[in-house]
């Protein structure tokens, strides 16, 4: 059996993708959701409740007034918004372990995916683009098949590193080389088990590769660039590093040079605090 | 004592006991500085080159940019008692991802920016590890001024 297919098979041992996420993705998806529906779904988590509460009341958002309830949140900060930190809290502790097959210590792949998630802000913004918390989303969760290939890339890790010092191929194609599949394939496959919705899919798994997304190629690539850019300023890299490919096209598509790539390190740096209140959800 | 130097951000100290230590350094470059004479010794976090694509951004936290981090760096290491003609300057970063040509080079305009202020200003770089597509980690040991780099996925060594 190759690697994706026991990948695959194994979804069933792994921990649920808890049930809360999975109702609030399907929000996210659809444009008729409404705020009535997103308290249908969290009001009766208490642990949920209070650590949105927790993060709306952090430096995140600044406010001077503290927020006491859901429906408050709602009024104050916006239903986007309150999307987007579910989707954090439910994904924390998942993203949060140490995953050594990519020497990956506990925090480090929370860390790159959060950076990820605020680049899709930032990037939107730059480019004159609405910020979607599809996007925000995708970006959170596009290395989520690094959870699962972990084990396998841990297991012929000096095979693969063999490939990209001396091959010079990317980590990716090395993964691809060495196991049949690789982190984004695994991605999007796990995606599509665990019934998200097909933009986030799509987006997890041509993450690396835009063009070949059978649709939605600007959300992808608007991924791909905040996955690179994430690993250039450092957040969270592992031993893949930053062995990926840089794609000029990319670039060009979205009309971005190389200053606007700088002005966009420099504002993930100023959200650095932001940054650090949803990191403090996988420790909290 | 372990010192953690963040993001584009500076720490200077004399206190013996310390390790300043500065993590995941993807295009960024790790500057560290140390007087073996008077055991004083710095690292430097930053992030681009060039502080002119947001000034008022450098004057906030000049620590972003090699063109403001890098003098000021040099300047609270004297405030020490660090002498120019003693301090021994070790670097670390500037990795880039592959075909980075054009768009994804900021590793490389990183170090260039660096060589460009240390030339001017007569000083060697005694050790570095950059370039490439790794990330890494810098550690400097104030009791004995050594220099650890760590490429993830591999040993740390001294540099």
């Amino acid at each position: 059996m190759n690697t994706l297919d026991l990948i695959l098979q194994k979804t069933t041992t792994l921990p649920p993708y808890p049930v809360v996420v999975q109702k609030v993705l399907h929000l996210v998806d659809d444009p008729k959701s409404s705020a009535e529906d997103l308290v249908g779904v969290i009001q009766y988590d208490q642990a949920l409740t209070a650590q949105i509460l927790r993060v709306c009341n952090s430096a995140y958002f600044g406010l001077r007034r503290p927020i006491h309830s859901i429906r408050e949140a709602l009024v104050r900060i916006g239903f986007n918004q309150l999307l987007e930190i579910i989707m954090s809290y439910g994904s924390a502790y998942l993203f949060s372990r140490a995953y050594q097959g990519y020497d990956l210590a506990e925090g480090d792949l929370w860390r790159h995916s959060v950076a990820s998630a605020l680049l899709s802000q930032i990037i939107s913004k730059h480019v004159n683009q609405e910020k979607t918390t599809v996007q925000f989303t995708a970006a959170l969760l596009h290395d989520i098949g690094k959870i699962m290939l972990n084990e396998h890339v841990k297991e012929n890790f000096p095979e693969i590193q063999k490939l990209v010092h001396e091959k010079n191929y990317s980590f990716i194609e090395a993964e691809r080389a060495v196991l049949g599949t690789d982190h984004a394939e695994v991605g999007g496959k796990i995606s599509e088990k665990w019934q998200f919705p097909q933009v986030l899919a799509f987006g997890i798994q041509y993450h690396h590769s835009p063009f070949l997304a059978p649709s939605d190629q600007e959300l992808v690539s608007l991924i791909y660039l905040c996955d690179v850019i994430a690993m250039m300023t450092g957040f969270g890299g592992g031993a893949d590093g930053l062995a990926y490919h840089g794609q000029k096209k990319i670039m060009k598509q979205h009309g971005l040079t190389a200053k606007d790539v700088e002005q966009i390190i420099s504002q993930l740096e100023d959200r650095l605090h932001q940054v650090e209140s949803l990191l403090n959800m996988g420790t909290g | 004592m372990k010192i953690v130097v963040g993001m584009a951000d500076m720490r200077v100290t004399n206190d013996p006991e310390s390790t300043l230590i500065t993590y995941a350094l993807g295009s960024c470059i790790g500057i560290s500085l140390y007087d073996p004479t008077v055991k004083v010794g710095g690292l430097l976090h930053f992030m681009l080159p060039e502080s002119q694509i947001d000034l008022e951004k450098a004057q906030r936290n000049p620590w972003m940019f090699a063109d403001t981090g890098i003098p000021l760096f040099f300047r609270e290491m004297y405030k020490l008692g660090g002498d120019k003609k003693r301090i021994k300057v070790k670097v670390a970063g500037g990795a880039q991802v592959m075909d980075a040509e054009g768009y994804f080079n900021i590793g490389k305009r990183n170090c260039m920016a660096l060589r460009k202020i240390l030339w001017k200003n007569n000083v060697f770089i005694h050790a570095e590890v950059v370039g490439g597509n790794v990330n890494r980690t810098v550690r400097l040991e104030l009791s004995s001024g050594e220099v650890w780099v760590k490429t993830s996925g591999e040993e740390e060594r001294l540099i």
